[in-house]
C-alpha cells in the first residue's frame, strides 16, 4: 500500500525524503556528481542556454543569416507591436491550444471513466493509444485527405445526410478548428491513459463507499474521481501545453498557414519569417515575446500544481 | 568606487557575451566551386514536363558521361519554401528552375549565378529565342541570370457539350468584352453556363445560388500580387499597371480605383453563385474540377494545354481571353529559365547542363512532348505541331503573342515579402474577410519595403 | 527476478489489486450506454487506419471514382510501386502520381539511427543526472536543478533558430550529428522523469550497499540502475516515440537525401505530388510505410507500452 500513495503523489520540489539539504556531500560524492552531471550540464549549455542567450542577441538585430547581424536596438519590437500578422497569429495560437485543450481533456476523461468502469482489457486500451505513436505528419496527411473537400470520406458521409461539402482546411474559418481536433485525435488516447493511471491509484473503497451511500456514477464522477484526479489533470494540462508546439507539423503539411493567415499559427510564422523571409532578426523578437508569454504561462500552471499537490497528500 | 568598477565589468561582460554571439559565425553567401563533373541536383516545378526533362537528362548524360544529373520535382508551392530553406541551409540544388517573379530577389542577394561571361564566351545566340523572352531574364543589376527555355500566355478553356447545351457557339466564346461596371459579354456567357442543382442558369428567374451543380468560371488561388492566370487579363485592359515600371518597381498600384474595381466584379461573381469560393481552392485543381463537370469555364496558363487536352470524358475548347475597356485583349507572357545556384560546388558542370537545357537538343525533345512552348523560335513550328495534335485552337494563345497583346510578368525584388503581403490580402478579399478598398493599405506595406 | 522491482509500479499490478474489489458499475442501461461510447471510440480511432489502408491500395486515378466504397477501388499495388520508386515516371503519372518517390529503406534507417541515438543518449546521461540530483549531495544543486527546470519551459522553437544557426557554422547541417546532438546528452523530460523515481526509492537500499563499501558509482550501476529497469524502460519507449515523429528539427537541418528521416521523407513526398491534384493513394501508401514500423512494435509489446505510457503521468 505503500508503494500506492508513493507513486501516486506526483512531485516537483526537490526536497527528497533521501536528501540532507544541510550536508554538501564527501569529496568524493562531488566528485562523482560532477562527472554524472556534466553531459547534461554540456547539452543545457550548449543546446538551451546558449542559444536562447544568442536568440534574444538576434532580436535586437536585422540578420539575413548571408550578412552579419545589425544592431538595431528595439526596432523589431517595436515592429512587432504594429504587426498585425503577429497579432492574428498570436490569435490563431490561442484559439488553436483552447480548441485542443478543451477537446482533448474532455474526451480524454470520457475515455479514461469508460476505460475505468466499463472494461479494463489491455486490447481496448491498446486501440486507445495507437494514434500517438504515429508520426504527426502521418496523422496529418491522413486527415488532409480524409477531410478532403472533393472526395474526402467524411464529405461522403456529409453528403448523405444531406450537408453540402465542407472545406474543411479551406475555409477560413474552419482550418484552426479542424487542426486541433486532428492533434486531438492523435493525442486523445496518451491523455486517457494517463488520466485512467490516475483514476487507478484511487482506492476502490472510496467508491465503495460511495455506492453505500447510493451515489450514482455521475454523482461518483464528480464528487470522486474528479477532485482525486487534479494532480494528474494538472500534469496532463502541463503536456498538452508543451504538445501544442506540434501544430507546426500539422500545419506545414496541410495547409502552410494558410488560407490567407486562417492558419499561420505563432510557430508557423516565426518558421515563415526566418526561413522563407530571412529576417532572422525580426523572427528571434518573436520568439522571444513567445518565450516570455509561455513562461508566464507556465508559472501560473506551476502554482496550479502544487495546489493540486497539497490536495491530494 | 565600487560602482564604478561594476559598471566596468559588466561592460565587460556584455562585450564578451557580444563577441562570442557572433564571433563563431561565419558571413557571406558560401562562393561555391567550379569543378567540372560530378552528380547535379535539378529541381523543377511542373510534374507534366517532367518525363521530357528526364529524356533531356538522359540524351545529356550520354553525350558527358563525367556527369550526372538528379531532377527533384516539387508542387509549387513549396518548391519556393524548399528552396529558400535550402538556401539558408546551404543545400539549395545546383541548377533549378527559375520563375521570374522570384530571380530578381536571388540575384540581388548573390544567391544565384550571373551568366554573361559564359554566353558570351559560349558565344550563345540571345535572339535566337521567341521576342521578349530573353529580356525576361536581365536581372535588377542589367546582368543575365538564365537562357529562356519556354514561354506561356493565359488562355480559357470551356467545356464544348456544356457551351453547346446553352447555346453559347465557339464563335461567342472567341468574341467576347469585358468591362468592370457589368461584366459585358463575359459575365452574360459566365452566368449563362451556371447551373444550380435543379438545372436552373444563372441569368434564369428562379436560380438558386446555394446549390450549385456547375460554376460557370472556376478559380485558381486569389491571384497573390500578380494575378496571373486569375485576374491579371482583365486589370491590364483597363490600362493599370503593376507599378511604376515593366520590371523592378518601387512603387506599386495596388491602391489603383481600377485595380479595386476589377477584384470587386471578379469577387462579385462568387456572390452570384457564378464562380466558386476561396475554400474550393484547397485540394482539387482546376483541370479535375472540370472533368468533374463542376466547371464549365476557366482561366489558364498555356502550360496546362497537355492536361486539358488529357481529361478524359470532356470535350475542351479554347478561346484567347476578353476583349477589356481599352479595345484590346491582354494576356500576361512569361517565361522559364534555369538558374545556377553561387554556392554549388560544380558550377562548371552546371553550366554546361544549363547551356543544354537551353539548346536545340533539349528544347526538340520538349517541344515534341506537347506540354509547353519552348523559347527557340527553331523549334516553334515542331512545337506547334505537337500541341495541335492536342486538338485544342492554339491559336488562342499564339495570336496573342503575334498580335502583340501580351505584357510582361511583372517581375518584384523582394518578391517573399511582396508575395506574402499580397497574398495574405488578396486571400483576405476574396474569403470576404476584407473589402477591396483594404487594398490600398496592403500596397502601402509593399511600398514599405522599397523606402 | 529483476522486473520484481518494477512491479509495484505497474499499473497493470494495481489494476490486479483492485480488480477483484467489484469497483465496476452494475449492469444496466447505463452501462449498454457506456459500451456503446467505447465502441464509437474504438471506431473512430480505428476507421482512419481502415481508410489509410484502402486507400493506399487503390489505384490514384481512378479514387474519384468511387470515393465512399470502402474496399480499394481498382485494387493495385501501383501506390507502393510509385512509393518505392519501382514505377516508371509514365506509369507513375498514369496513376496520378507525379514520378516522385521515397528511398525507403535509407529513410527507415536514418529514422531508426536517429532515434535509437537519441533515445540511448537521453535514457544514459538522463539518468546519471537523475541519480545526481535525487541521490547525492553537491553545492549548487537545487539552483542547477531549478535551470534545468525552466529549461522545460522554453518553447522549442525559440531555441531552435539560434540552434540551426549554430549547426550551419560549425559546418554540421546535413549530418546526422546535426540532429541528433541537440536531443543527445539532456532533456528536461527524461531528468525529471528519473529524478522523480529515484527519489522514491527507500534510502535503505543504498545505505546497505554503502555499509558495504560501495561507492556513489557502483552504487548507481549495481543497485540504483537495476531497480530501475521499469521506468528506463518507459522513458526509452516514450523518447522513442518522440524521436521518431520529430520533424521540425530534422526538416531545418537535415532535408538532404543521405540523411533524411521518414517524417522529412513524407513531407517532401507530399510536396512532390502534382500541386492541386495530390497523389492520395500513393501518399497514404507513403504513410502507411511510414507508419508500419512502430505499429509492428507496438503489435508486439503493446501490454508493456500501454502499462508504460499509464506509468509516466503518475511519476
Amino acid at each position: 500500500m505503500a508503494t500506492t500513495s508513493r507513486v501516486a503523489r506526483p512531485r516537483l520540489s526537490s526536497t527528497g525524503d533521501a536528501l540532507r539539504p544541510d550536508s554538501n556531500g564527501s569529496t568524493r560524492e562531488r566528485l562523482t556528481a560532477l562527472a554524472f552531471i556534466a553531459p547534461a550540464l554540456l547539452g543545457f549549455a550548449v543546446f538551451y542556454f546558449w542559444p536562447t542567450l544568442r536568440g534574444v542577441y538576434f532580436s535586437f538585430t536585422e540578420y539575413d543569416v548571408f550578412n552579419a547581424p545589425v544592431f538595431v536596438g528595439l526596432d523589431n519590437y517595436r515592429a512587432l507591436f504594429a504587426d498585425a500578422t503577429f497579432g492574428n497569429a498570436m490569435l490563431v495560437t490561442v484559439e488553436y491550444v483552447a480548441i485542443n485543450i478543451i477537446s482533448q481533456t474532455v474526451l480524454a476523461l470520457l475515455i479514461a471513466v469508460l476505460l475505468h468502469r466499463v472494461t479494463r482489457s489491455v486490447f481496448v486500451r491498446s486501440i486507445v493509444v495507437m494514434p500517438y505513436l504515429v508520426a504527426n505528419v502521418v496523422v496529418a496527411l491522413l486527415f488532409y485527405w480524409m477531410l478532403d473537400a472533393q472526395i474526402g470520406i467524411t464529405n461522403q458521409f456529409l453528403g448523405w445526410l444531406g450537408i453540402e461539402p465542407v472545406a474543411f482546411f479551406g475555409d477560413q474559418n474552419l482550418a484552426i478548428p479542424t487542426i486541433a481536433l486532428v492533434n486531438t485525435w492523435r493525442h486523445v488516447g496518451y491523455t486517457a491513459l494517463l488520466l485512467f493511471a490516475g483514476m487507478v491509484m484511487i482506492p476502490h473503497d472510496v467508491y465503495e463507499a460511495g455506492r453505500v451511500d447510493g451515489a450514482s456514477e455521475w454523482k461518483m464522477f464528480w464528487r470522486i474521481t474528479l477532485p482525486l484526479l487534479r494532480p494528474v489533470l494538472a500534469l496532463v494540462l502541463v503536456i498538452t501545453v508543451v504538445g501544442s508546439f506540434q501544430a507546426f507539423d500539422t500545419v506545414a503539411v496541410t495547409t502552410a498557414g494558410g488560407p490567407g493567415d486562417a492558419s499561420r499559427v505563432i510557430q508557423y510564422y516565426i518558421f515563415d519569417l526566418a526561413f522563407q523571409r530571412l529576417q532572422f532578426g525580426y523572427a528571434s523578437a518573436v520568439s522571444v515575446v513567445l518565450f516570455v508569454i509561455l513562461a508566464a504561462v507556465a508559472l501560473v500552471q506551476l502554482k496550479l500544481m502544487r495546489a493540486g499537490e497539497s490536495d491530494v497528500a | 568606487m565600487g560602482t564604478k568598477r561594476r559598471i566596468a565589468r559588466t561592460v565587460a561582460a556584455f562585450t564578451g557575451v557580444t563577441v562570442l554571439l557572433t564571433g563563431c559565425a561565419s558571413y557571406g553567401v558560401d562562393p561555391g566551386g567550379d569543378e567540372n563533373s560530378g552528380e547535379i541536383t535539378y529541381w523543377m516545378w511542373e510534374a507534366a514536363q517532367l518525363p521530357a526533362y528526364q529524356q533531356c537528362a538522359e540524351d545529356f548524360h550520354a553525350a558527358n558521361p563525367d556527369i550526372d544529373v538528379k531532377i527533384e520535382q516539387f508542387g509549387w508551392d513549396d518548391y519556393w519554401n524548399k528552396l529558400f530553406t535550402g538556401f539558408v541551409a546551404n543545400s539549395a540544388p545546383d541548377v533549378f528552375v527559375d520563375h521570374t517573379s522570384r530571380y530578381g530577389e536571388f540575384a540581388s542577394r548573390g544567391l544565384i549565378e550571373p551568366i554573361d561571361d559564359l554566353v558570351a564566351a559560349d558565344g550563345i545566340d540571345v535572339d535566337a529565342y521567341v521576342q521578349g523572352t530573353a529580356e525576361l531574364w536581365i536581372g535588377p543589376d542589367g546582368k543575365r541570370y538564365g537562357l529562356p527555355k519556354d514561354f506561356d500566355t493565359i488562355g480559357i478553356y470551356y467545356n464544348k457539350t456544356m457551351a453547346a447545351d446553352a447555346g453559347v457557339t465557339d464563335e461567342q466564346l472567341k468574341n467576347l468584352t469585358w468591362n468592370p461596371a457589368d461584366g459585358g459579354t463575359y459575365e452574360d456567357v459566365i452566368a449563362h453556363l451556371t447551373v444550380d442543382q435543379n438545372g436552373v442558369r444563372g441569368d434564369e428567374p428562379g436560380f438558386d445560388k446555394s446549390r450549385i451543380q456547375t460554376y460557370g468560371l472556376g478559380i485558381n488561388s486569389s491571384g497573390g500580387p500578380n494575378g496571373q492566370t486569375e485576374w491579371s487579363y482583365l486589370t491590364q485592359t483597363t490600362g493599370w499597371t503593376y507599378m511604376n515600371a515593366r520590371a523592378w518597381g518601387t512603387e506599386f498600384n495596388y491602391d489603383d480605383p481600377r485595380f479595386q474595381e476589377t477584384i470587386a466584379w471578379w469577387r462579385g461573381l462568387i456572390e452570384k453563385g457564378y464562380m466558386p469560393p476561396l475554400s474550393f481552392t484547397e485540394g482539387g485543381s482546376q483541370d479535375q474540377q472540370m472533368q468533374a463537370g463542376k466547371y464549365a469555364m476557366v482561366t489558364e496558363g498555356s502550360w496546362t494545354l497537355a492536361t486539358f487536352a488529357g481529361l478524359e470524358g470532356v470535350d475542351i475548347g479554347l478561346a484567347p481571353t476578353p476583349i477589356g475597356p481599352s479595345g484590346e485583349r491582354a494576356a500576361m507572357q512569361n517565361s522559364l529559365a534555369d538558374t545556377i545556384f553561387t554556392s554549388s560546388p560544380r558550377k562548371g558542370a552546371a553550366w554546361r547542363w544549363v547551356k543544354y537545357l537551353a539548346s536545340a537538343q533539349c528544347q526538340d525533345v520538349v517541344a515534341r512532348s506537347g506540354v509547353v512552348m519552348p523559347a527557340l523560335q527553331s523549334t516553334t513550328e515542331t512545337s506547334k505541331a505537337a500541341l495541335a495534335e492536342t486538338g485544342l485552337d492554339i491559336t488562342a494563345y499564339t495570336d496573342q503573342i503575334d498580335n502583340g497583346t501580351t505584357f510582361p510578368f511583372p517581375a518584384v525584388l523582394n518578391s517573399a515579402e511582396v508575395n506574402a503581403t499580397m497574398v495574405s490580402a488578396m486571400d483576405n478579399v476574396m474569403a470576404f474577410q476584407a473589402d477591396p478598398s483594404s487594398l490600398t493599405a496592403a500596397n502601402e506595406k509593399v511600398d514599405a519595403l522599397f523606402r | 527476478m529483476a522486473t520484481t522491482a518494477a512491479a509495484p509500479l505497474d499499473t497493470e499490478a494495481l489494476l490486479d489489486r483492485s480488480a477483484g474489489g467489484g469497483g465496476r458499475p452494475r449492469r444496466g442501461p447505463g452501462r449498454i450506454l457506456a459500451w456503446v461510447a467505447l465502441v464509437l471510440i474504438m471506431a473512430a480511432t480505428l476507421f482512419p487506419f481502415l481508410w489509410m489502408i484502402r486507400t493506399a491500395f487503390s489505384n490514384g486515378a481512378a479514387l474519384s471514382t468511387q470515393p465512399a466504397s470502402l474496399l480499394p477501388v481498382e485494387p493495385t499495388l501501383g501506390a507502393f510501386r510509385r512509393v518505392l520508386g519501382l514505377a516508371s515516371t509514365e506509369e507513375a503519372q498514369a496513376q496520378g502520381g507525379s514520378g516522385a518517390a521515397i528511398d525507403f529503406g535509407r529513410y527507415l534507417l536514418n529514422s531508426v539511427l536517429v532515434s535509437v541515438l537519441i533515445t540511448a543518449g537521453q535514457v544514459f546521461f538522463g539518468a546519471l543526472a537523475a541519480y545526481a540530483f535525487a541521490r547525492l549531495r553537491w553545492p549548487g544543486r537545487d539552483t542547477v536543478f531549478f535551470l534545468f527546470l525552466t529549461a522545460l519551459m522554453v518553447p522549442p522553437i525559440f531555441t531552435q533558430l539560434p540552434n540551426f544557426l549554430l549547426m550551419r557554422d560549425l559546418g554540421l547541417l546535413n549530418t546526422y550529428a546535426a540532429i541528433v546532438l541537440p536531443f543527445f546528452f539532456m532533456t528536461p523530460f527524461a531528468i525529471f522523469f528519473l529524478r522523480q523515481f529515484f527519489l522514491g526509492i527507500p534510502h535503505e537500499v543504498e545505505e546497505a550497499a554503502r555499509l558495504d563499501g560501495a561507492g556513489p558509482l557502483r552504487r548507481f550501476f549495481g543497485v540504483i540502475l537495476p531497480m530501475a529497469s521499469g521506468p528506463i524502460t518507459t522513458l526509452a519507449i516514450l523518447q522513442y516515440v518522440q524521436a521518431w515523429s520529430e520533424y521540425f528539427w530534422p526538416l531545418l537541418v537535415a532535408s538532404e537525401e543521405n540523411v533524411r528521416v521518414l517524417t522529412v521523407g513524407l513531407g517532401i513526398f507530399r510536396a512532390q505530388t502534382p500541386q492541386g491534384t495530390p497523389d492520395w493513394s500513393g501518399m497514404m501508401a507513403g504513410t502507411l510505410l511510414a507508419a508500419l514500423p512502430v505499429l509492428l512494435l507496438f503489435a508486439v509489446f503493446s501490454r508493456k507500452i500501454v502499462n508504460s505510457i499509464g506509468f509516466s503521468g503518475v511519476k
